[in-house]
């Protein structure tokens, strides 16, 4: 029992060499494979599962070829080769079953048969079923083609030799160990031949041909002094051991099981290094996961304090934030209130000025007035009638004078606190023309000068009523004004947009300068100062003119010539344009 | 022709008078000065009147808009009046705006914008927009009168008074039992507005006072009118004689 025992761990070896040979990069056989097999290279997940075949990772390769399998029907060529990479894969990973059944779904017309037959036998003789085996490898033992490139046929004689040694059929084992045997010491195999020798004496002992077994042995346990395998030199120093045991030389057997022993040891040694090792390696990894979790915790630690960091940022930010907005927004008010200051100096200013400007024209009108008034007494008193006339004519010029200039005093200040009534309706402005010019005929007849209304009927704007009145009086009050005796005042109108309708008033009077035009026309300040001492005025009418245009959604221009005349032009819209 | 009656109401004597002289200058008939609200309603009650001219403040209040409000209220005697006032502010015009005034006046006002002002109540108020815009002739037609402009006044003609209208191109002359005129009006808009169960077409150019027919005489394509006026029949028109009923 105890031989039988040690044959077992000899067995295997052969399969495993078998396999550790075909390991180089690409061997015959696989580019002979791979050649054939290219044909199909067209399909992207059979290549795939080719490439990782030649990579030798399994796993993919069986994943690809049964995604391969899926996609094809009909196509037996190509369906063998993925059987057969499927096969060899699952026969690598040792699962000899799904290997098996594999290598049975592969067609009689498969390139590489006998091959197939060479594994099937291994497989087979894997799983101990060795009648199986031998067919398979009788089968193929003789054939030498591109098929069987790699694959000796002594490693097939040499698994037939082990299936007959298993079956007990000896003198066939017997015969292809030998064979084997003959063919390793050509080759000088030493490690198989280590085997085969072990192989061949166990074939032997067991048979109790102890004269032709021990040789082997003793052969066996001398090559394995020349290898460097522990497993080996433990196998045939025992084997020796137990050999010499049976034949009662003790101490050589003790010798021998002395050598065994040292080999197990350092067998045992290498594990126990081993172990050692192991322990080590736990113990430096249970160091580094301490050092880990130690710099887990810093790690976290530091995340909380980056956080804290963080978040005090972010509310620090917030905070200059709303800080910089408010700030931003007091000093936008801060600018706002300066401009409304601005704007309320210079309205006081300018209100000051008026102030002065009026009470001062005022007093003089009413003093003239008063002195008249003496004069007028005096005249009745006289009965000097014709001097009374003028008189009073005189007195009534410088009370309209007054009266003009209260008037638009008022609206100046119903403009300023924006309480006028204001209502834009469509207004016939020759019949508004008209009715203010009314009330200058005297004047007007007074300086002989001819005054035409050319307005036509048909001309109606969109304004408010009164602020137009307002404007046409200043217009006329100043073309009054600045006319020479027996001067001419024409009003009429120009359709020179689609939107306006131009009103002009034109006189021909002493007329101004470009400077003065502009000035006019841009300062928005009331009351410059005019050149003429003679007719002076506040400006007030010219301001109240252009607000009042402007509030109608209407344009005022000035051309002039110095001494031919100024012609007054507000643009108003038309009625078509709003209604 | 008659002259047009207007009720002033204001408080103030001099205004009033200077209100008065000229629409009397430019024949209008006063019908009355109210010095108060309540003068206002007696005397608008007791006299045909054809437009007022309101002060919108009556002795410091503003009675003249509830005055406005009751001529407003008052159906089938609903007048036309223009508001006067002194006053820009805007408070007390936005409420006297309530009213629908037909137009205003803002003192110190001069005769053109009186005249005016009354114009343009009629236009408004009879819905005739541009109705006087032209100088002479030019006519808003009422229910019960044609308002025409003579020169920069108004005059007025019982509608009830028109024998017959004779059409002439853009012109219409009107005949009455006393005179004969000429209004600057359109054949069509003129039987838009006259009151069609009262006048009828008989001709091409005529238009004819049904109750100011004596005799029609269809043989001659005649139609004698009272005061022996004649205006002529045409085919198309015959069926007048369906309508009217007092054949003799």
């Amino acid at each position: 029992m105890n031989l039988k025992t040690l044959l077992l761990p000899v067995f295997f070896l052969v399969g495993t060499i078998v396999f550790s040979q075909e390991s180089n990069s690409l061997s015959n056989f696989e580019k002979e494979f791979k050649a054939r097999s290219n044909v199909f290279l067209g399909n992207t997940t059979f290549s795939k599962a080719q490439t990782f075949f030649f990579a030798k990772e399994w796993d993919s390769t069986l994943v690809y070829t049964t995604k391969a399998l899926i996609g094809l029907k009909g196509n037996k060529k190509l369906s063998d080769y993925c059987y057969y990479l499927r096969a060899y894969s699952f026969k690598r990973k040792r699962l000899y079953a799904e290997s098996e059944k594999e290598f049975g779904m592969i067609s009689e017309e498969f390139d590489f048969n006998n091959r197939i037959n060479v594994y099937l036998g291994e497989i087979a003789l894997e799983q101990r079923q060795f009648k199986k085996a031998i067919k398979y490898f009788e089968s193929t033992k003789d054939i030498n083609t591109y098929e069987m490139a790699e694959i000796k046929k002594n490693d097939i004689e040499h698994n037939l030799g082990l299936c007959y040694l298993h079956l007990e059929k000896f003198d066939k084992a017997e015969y292809f160990l030998l064979k084997t045997i003959k063919s390793l010491e050509k080759e000088k195999d030493t490690i198989e031949l280590v085997g085969s020798y072990g192989d061949v004496a166990n074939l032997y002992y067991t048979q109790y041909k102890d004269d032709l077994a021990i040789p082997y042995f003793e052969k066996a346990y001398v090559l394995s002094k020349h290898t460097k395998r522990f497993d080996l030199k433990q196998n045939t120093a025992l084997n020796m051991s137990v050999v010499e045991e049976n034949r009662k030389k003790y101490v050589k057997s003790l010798t021998y099981r002395k050598e065994y022993e040292q080999w197990k040891d350092s067998l045992t040694d290498q594990n126990k290094i081993y172990e050692v090792a192991q322990l080590e390696k736990k113990f430096a990894i249970k160091e580094k996961q301490k050092e880990v979790s130690l710099l887990l915790a810093i790690n976290k630690l530091k995340i909380a304090e980056r956080n804290g960091f963080l978040y005090s940022a972010i509310i620090l930010l917030l905070l200059l934030g709303t800080l910089f907005y408010s700030y931003r927004g007091k000093i936008n008010r801060n600018k706002i209130i300066t401009a409304q200051k601005e704007t309320l100096n210079d309205l006081n200013d300018t209100k000051d000025k008026l102030f002065s400007i009026v009470s001062h024209d005022l007093r003089s009108s009413v003093n003239a007035i008063r002195t008249s008034n003496k004069k007028v007494t005096h005249s009745l008193e006289t009965k000097d009638l014709e001097e009374l006339n003028r008189l009073l004519e005189q007195n009534s010029a410088v009370v309209n004078g007054a009266y003009g200039l209260l008037d638009n005093l008022l609206h100046w200040a119903l403009l300023q606190t924006k309480q006028s009534y204001f209502e834009i309706t469509s207004m016939r402005l020759s019949a508004i023309v008209e009715q203010v010019a009314h009330n200058y005929r005297p004047l007007m007849e007074q300086k002989n000068v001819v005054f035409e209304n050319r307005v036509l009927k048909s001309d109606i704007v969109e304004v408010d009523q009164e602020s137009l009145k307002i404007v046409l009086r200043n217009l006329l009050d100043n073309a009054i004004k600045f006319s020479k005796q027996n001067g001419s005042i024409q009003v009429y109108t120009e359709q020179n947009s689609p939107m306006y309708c131009d009103l002009i008033v034109e006189d021909s009077g002493i007329g101004m300068d470009e400077n003065t035009r502009t000035e006019l026309m841009k300062s928005s300040k009331l009351l410059s100062k005019k050149k003429s001492e003679n007719v002076l005025g506040t400006g007030l009418g010219l301001h109240l003119v252009k607000s009042m245009v402007v509030k109608n959604h209407g344009r005022f221009t000035i051309e002039s010539q110095l001494g031919k005349g100024t012609k007054m032009i507000i643009s108003l819209p038309k009625k078509s344009l709003n209604g | 022709m008659d002259k047009i009656n207007v009720l002033i109401v204001e408080d103030r004597p001099e205004e009033s008078n200077t209100l008065a002289k000229v629409l009397k200058e430019h024949n209008y008939t006063i019908v009355g000065i109210a010095r108060t609200h309540k003068e206002a309603l007696d005397i608008f009650y007791s006299n045909p009147i054809d437009i007022a001219i309101i002060d919108v403040f009556l002795n410091g209040s503003p009675d003249g808009i509830s005055f406005a409000e009751t001529i407003n209220s008052v159906s089938g005697k609903e007048k036309p009046f223009v508001f006067l006032t002194s006053s820009t502010d805007r408070k007390i015009f936005e409420r006297a705006k309530l009213t629908h005034p037909f137009s205003y006046l803002i003192k110190p006002f001069n005769e053109l914008e009186i005249l005016y002002a009354i114009e343009t109540a009629l236009e408004k108020f009879y819905e005739q927009p541009d109705a006087f815009l032209e100088e002479d002739k030019s006519t808003v037609i009422s229910s019960e009168s044609l308002f025409i402009k003579k020169g920069k006044s108004l005059k007025k003609v019982h509608v009830d008074d028109i024998i017959y209208i004779e059409v002439e191109e853009k012109y219409c002359n009107i005949i009455t039992e006393k005179e004969k005129f000429v209004i600057l009006i359109s054949l069509v808009k003129i039987l838009e507005l006259l009151d069609q169960t009262k006048f009828y077409r008989t001709h091409r150019n005529y238009i004819v006072n049904a109750q100011k027919i004596t005799e029609i005489i269809p043989s001659d394509n005649l139609i004698i009118l009272s005061g022996n006026h004649k205006a002529t029949l045409s085919d198309t028109y015959k069926s007048i004689i369906k309508k009217v009923r007092t054949l003799r």
